[in-house]
């Protein structure tokens, strides 16, 4: 039919990856030309009702402004996550309509558009107490100066300063401190990997 | 190794979000641990897609451009995170009587809706996980030896095995397994050496059919509510 360049998957994968890296307001533009009447029509379908079919596909589509670099290419293509997206906004909007009483919301069933949510997809996440047991034996491998100040900040919560204060040593020592600290630790865990 | 699988339909359902919410929950949890179904998921999700985003042509009520210029210029004006959800407590384990099972990760992320362990009779004890307003959706745990009394089902009734395995009459399920029933089963399901927890719904009572349990039937609210 059209010679519009979304058709083609590449292209609309693209032009996500455009919006996630260099913020491409053209780039959004075209692709929410493309998607943004067929959302409409699957809204309308849904809901019967104009005003709420516009809502969702204005939510839809300021989510795919904001998190484009949520989208992943070797899981799918840009449409398949945006119709996701949608689905999302669909099922959040007709719990609320019904004004159920708990607060199940589609993010929690379909995390999509979670920061975050391989630690949980795989395997089931790590314990934490394994966790915590790993990064301990870890700590064990930095300079005696060096742990005791990342103990004091994460195991025991103080503030930089408050160890400075601890410790009697200027605040920029617990600073470069903790930078090599961390940045040794993070050294130890990827030499594991 | 994973054998029973919720049909084609009941995916179809599950990607397109046109389920109860407990049903959401017992085939989210299948396809959690389930990486058969995960594909499937993902396949349907493609064609679900295609479907909606490629019938152009016979839109009628096209966007005019100057909706979708106002909208745009909503759009780019509009902060990251306004309708950020909530961070949830987000917890994968769950202890009973000094054990402790790690939650597949839709039950993980929703773990704030899941109640107080009740002892139900003997080897049965029940949590609920409240999601659904309408139908009931519950982790149940099964010690060593337990057996629910044969009963049958008005409704539905959609069972995952989180953890462990139980049999009736017709097979044996362990992790993972997606089980079916509505009402022209009868089953007595069972553990043997192995406990077993499990999450699972039901759409109407449950009714038991033989001998002295029909007495229960008046407590068959027990597994409902």
């Amino acid at each position: 039919m059209s010679t519009a360049q979304p058709d083609s998957a590449e292209h609309a994968a693209s032009l996500l990856v455009e919006i996630a890296t260099n913020r491409n307001r053209r780039a959004f533009s075209e692709l929410f030309h493309h998607f943004a009447p067929k959302l409409q029509a699957y809204a309308t379908r849904q809901f019967g009702n104009e005003q709420t079919a516009m809502d969702l596909v204005q939510e839809t589509m300021t989510n795919v402004w904001h998190k484009a670099h949520l989208f992943k290419p070797d899981r799918g293509s840009a449409a398949t996550w945006i119709f996701t997206i949608a689905r999302n906004i669909r099922f959040d909007f007709l719990r609320k309509n019904k004004h159920r009483q708990y607060d199940l919301s589609a993010d929690d069933l379909w995390p999509i558009l979670a920061e975050q949510n391989d630690s949980l997809d795989d395997d089931y996440a790590l314990d934490d107490d394994l966790l915590m047991q790993q990064l301990a034996n870890y700590c064990e491998q930095l300079p005696v100066a060096q742990k005791t100040v990342i103990e004091l900040i994460y195991v025991e919560g103080k503030s930089q300063q408050e160890v400075a204060d601890a410790l009697a040593i200027p605040l920029g020592t617990v600073k470069s401190r903790t930078r090599l600290a961390l940045q040794k630790l993070k050294e130890l865990i990827h030499s594991d990997d | 190794m994973i054998k029973s699988h919720p049909s084609e339909q009941l995916l179809v359902g599950y990607v397109a979000g046109e389920l109860t919410p407990a049903m959401l929950m017992v085939v989210g949890t299948h396809v959690d641990m389930c990486p058969h179904c995960q594909q499937q998921v993902q396949d349907i999700e493609e064609q679900l897609a295609q479907k909606v985003m490629q019938n152009s042509s016979r839109v009628s009520s096209q966007l005019s451009i100057a909706e979708a210029d106002a909208m745009l210029e909503r759009i780019f004006n509009s902060q990251q995170g306004i309708q950020q959800p909530v961070a949830h407590e987000v917890n994968n384990l769950i202890s009973l009587d000094g054990k402790r099972f790690t939650l597949p990760p839709t039950l993980a992320r929703n773990s704030r809706h899941i109640g107080e362990w009740q002892h139900m009779v003997s080897h049965l004890w029940r949590a609920p996980v409240q999601v659904d307003e309408e139908q009931p959706l519950n982790l149940i745990y099964m010690s060593e030896g337990a057996q629910v009394p044969e009963h049958t089902h008005k409704g539905q009734e959609a069972t995952v095995v989180i953890n462990g395995v139980f049999h009736d009459e017709f097979d044996e399920y362990r992790d993972g397994d997606f089980i079916l029933l509505d009402g022209h089963h009868k089953h007595t399901p069972a553990t043997q050496a192995e406990d077993c927890l499990t999450l699972a719904t039901l759409d109407a009572p449950m009714q038991f059919t033989s001998g002295i349990s029909r007495l229960l039937n008046p407590f068959s609210s027990l597994f409902f509510r």
